[in-house]
């Protein structure tokens, strides 16, 4: 399961990135937050395909499909 | 630290973390402060609000010394090279101390080139109040104890804290060696892990984030609510702009011809009392009425900024800008490009990707910019009655006006999903990944003053343009048979010259030489028709200059290509100056310029010619 697969108020914990993250955005998350073992929340899904809010910690990111389908989550 | 020397201190922090704010504070500078990540583009120093011999620098902020974007690296290059810089006495890191974690995964990249530097680090822990009003606590000695540097709590929005920080940097010292002996380039895990162990045990525990934050959210990103306001935000916008700053515009005109009616009569007929009134009152007097609305729309946009909003409608826009291959983030620069292209350009270094940031550059010139205000507002008052429709809500002027705003949106998406489309280059992109700040309530006072700013940047750096080309284009015009016929002065010669350039869209000589004179700043047109109006109808009464074109039939159809020709061409000497600063080359400059002219040139003849069709 993916990060974009989160339905609105399920969390889970980040448990890889995919291989096809160039490694300076790789680390990028990681400092943001979305670290391997890290719990993330969606807390809002909007309709239409429009990029879902997500909680780390007491910060809330946007992420499009393009960046959430390739963190792996369970 | 020296008391009779200026000591330099360097303040940086990530995004989000109160820190222009803080310097706003510390130095009462007129540093602009907004809600958005990534917003400050430019280093501001300022000196010390309390009279200490200190002079603040601001960094933009940054996630990480590791960069990713444009935006970034000029950010992190500026801040290394002041750390070698002997004259810089110490480094404040701002950290959001309600996100210890995250601030604290910063500030141990910042203590590990402070060392590297030798030089001393205060860690100013921010947004302190916050924990105040939640009844929360975070040990900050015991926190300074484990990094050995000092941590400070202050809070930017109270003013909590910042009286100690002068002492505070006196006593602060260079970090130590940490435990790894090069923290920027290493795994970034051990980093994580090493911050998120401090903010375990010294940080604040709980659930800080204000559930307003997520009931606002699931209002302002909800399917069609979420729409319809953003809807309603973006048309009250150019209604403020419009409707609401009408009466401030006619009390300016007012002046102006009150003015005009004492200062006259005391000039002596002859050369200087023509120029009086044709130049100073006719061509200054017409610009300086459309002061009001660019003051309106930066307050407005500000606003929308300092809100938190304008992240939530970069969400919003994300999905249907991508379909035109511009991101999320190209909101922001595109939208500051409605006030003005110079900004929005400067803003488009937090789009990281490359591709998207060049795709961004070919939109902003097209965004409806406040200079082209001006030249809309004059063509509108001269073809669109004054009149108010459903129970005097909404002003068919400033329907009119939200039609050619969205027609040049429309061209801007236009000619990127084109472009993009065009290139397969182009089309890859880095991810989409935009902080949420929290709602909160516009601080006015920035607000204001960087409104006035604008306003005042925009009436003395412009405005001396203006001059100088009013000015010339009176001269040319008044000379060599002392006003007595323009047909036959200089400018007329020149017109008639040129008349066929612009003779197929129904534009006389007089509105090619206002055109040419406007590629040195769109909103020289005004002025330009002003004088050449004036010497027209010298001895006549001051009537405003809409009523003029009006009266000097020119045809629906040409006032129509006049507004798609403005909306598309890149007459704005200023923007190609910053396009090339920031591309590095004028490739891209010079390209946009000769292909817009083209661009607006077919299209307004196009437009004349439906019109004209069509009535």
């Amino acid at each position: 399961m993916t990060l974009w697969d989160l339905t609105q108020g399920a969390s889970a914990k980040v448990s890889r990135f995919s291989a096809s993250i160039e490694s300076g955005y790789r680390t990028r998350l990681s400092e943001l937050g979305f670290h391997p073992g890290e719990q993330i929340s969606c807390v809002m899904s909007p309709s239409l395909g429009a990029p879902k809010l997500y909680r780390v910690n007491n910060t809330v990111y946007s992420l499009d499909d393009s960046i959430a389908s390739l963190i792996e989550v369970s | 630290m020296s008391s009779t020397q200026v000591s330099k201190i360097a303040l940086i922090g990530s995004p989000n973390s109160g820190k222009s704010l803080l310097f706003n504070r510390l130095t009462g500078l007129n540093q602009k402060v907004a809600n958005f990540p990534g917003i400050t583009v430019d280093i501001a120093s300022g000196k010390s609000a309390d009279g200490n011999n200190i002079e603040y620098l601001d960094f933009p902020g940054v996630y990480s010394l590791q960069t990713i974007s444009g935006e970034e690296k000029i950010a992190v290059q500026a801040f290394m090279s002041a750390l070698q810089d002997d004259v810089l006495e110490a480094v404040i890191c701002v950290v959001d101390c309600t996100r210890l974690e995250k601030g604290l995964i910063f500030a141990l990249q910042v203590l590990e080139v402070c060392h590297r530097y030798n030089k001393p680090v205060l860690i100013a822990a921010n947004m302190i109040d916050i924990l105040d009003v939640h009844d929360m606590h975070f040990n900050a000695a015991s926190l300074s104890e484990a990094l050995k540097v000092s941590v400070l709590p202050v809070s930017a929005k109270t003013s909590a804290g910042l009286a100690e920080i002068p002492e505070a940097l006196a006593q602060a010292s260079v970090p130590p060696a940490s435990f790894q002996s090069d923290i920027i380039a290493s795994d970034e895990s051990i980093n994580h892990l090493h911050a998120q162990e401090l903010a375990e045990k010294y940080g604040p525990k709980g659930d800080l984030l204000i559930k307003a934050q997520t009931r606002l959210d699931s209002f302002f990103l909800h399917s069609w609510l979420g729409g319809l306001s953003f809807f309603i935000i973006m048309y009250l916008l150019f209604q403020s702009i419009f409707t609401w700053a009408a009466p401030v515009m006619d009390g300016v005109e007012s002046i102006i011809q009150w003015l005009a009616s004492v200062v006259l009569p005391m000039i002596p007929p002859g050369v200087a009392s023509d120029f009086t009134s044709d130049a100073l009152f006719g061509g200054i007097g017409a610009f300086l009425v459309f002061v009001p609305q660019i003051f309106v729309l930066t307050l407005v946009v500000g606003m929308l900024e300092d809100s938190g909003y304008l992240a939530r409608a970069a969400v919003i826009c994300h999905k249907p800008l991508r379909f035109f291959g511009l991101t999320g983030k190209s909101f922001i620069p595109m939208l500051s490009g409605v006030a003005c292209a110079i900004p929005g350009i400067y803003a488009a270094r937090t789009v990281e990707s490359t591709r998207k940031r060049w795709l961004t550059y070919l939109a902003i010139p097209l965004m409806p910019c406040s200079a082209r205000l001006p030249v809309y507002s004059l063509i509108i008052a001269a073809f669109i009655p004054a009149q108010k429709a459903f129970g005097g809500l909404v002003g068919w002027q400033g329907l009119a006006m939200f039609s050619i705003y969205l027609f040049g949106i429309l061209c801007a998406l236009f000619v990127t999903a084109v472009v993009s489309r065009s290139s397969a280059e182009l089309r890859t992109d880095l991810p989409f990944v935009l902080e949420m700040p929290p709602y909160r309530l516009p601080s006015w006072r920035p607000l204001l003053r960087n409104a006035w700013n604008r306003s005042k940047h925009f009436v003395t750096k412009a405005g001396k343009v203006i001059f100088a080309v009013t000015v010339v284009i009176w001269v040319l015009g008044y000379f060599p048979n002392y006003g007595a016929s323009l047909g036959d002065s200089w400018l007329g010669s020149m017109g008639r010259w040129i008349e066929p350039i612009f003779a197929p869209f129904g534009l006389d000589w007089r509105y090619g030489v206002a055109i040419l004179s406007s590629f040195l700043a769109r909103e020289v047109f005004v002025g330009t028709l002003g004088t050449l109006f004036g010497i027209d109808s010298a001895g006549e009464d001051f009537t405003s200059l809409a009523q003029q074109i009006q009266e000097s039939g020119l045809p629906l159809g040409a006032g129509a290509a006049l507004l798609v020709f403005f909306a598309i061409a890149l007459q704005c000497v200023s923007t190609l100056a910053v396009l090339k600063r920031e591309t590095g080359s004028w490739r891209l400059p010079v390209q946009l310029f000769v292909s817009y002219s083209i661009f607006a040139y077919v299209a307004a003849l196009a437009m004349f010619h439906l019109v004209e069709f069509l009535t």
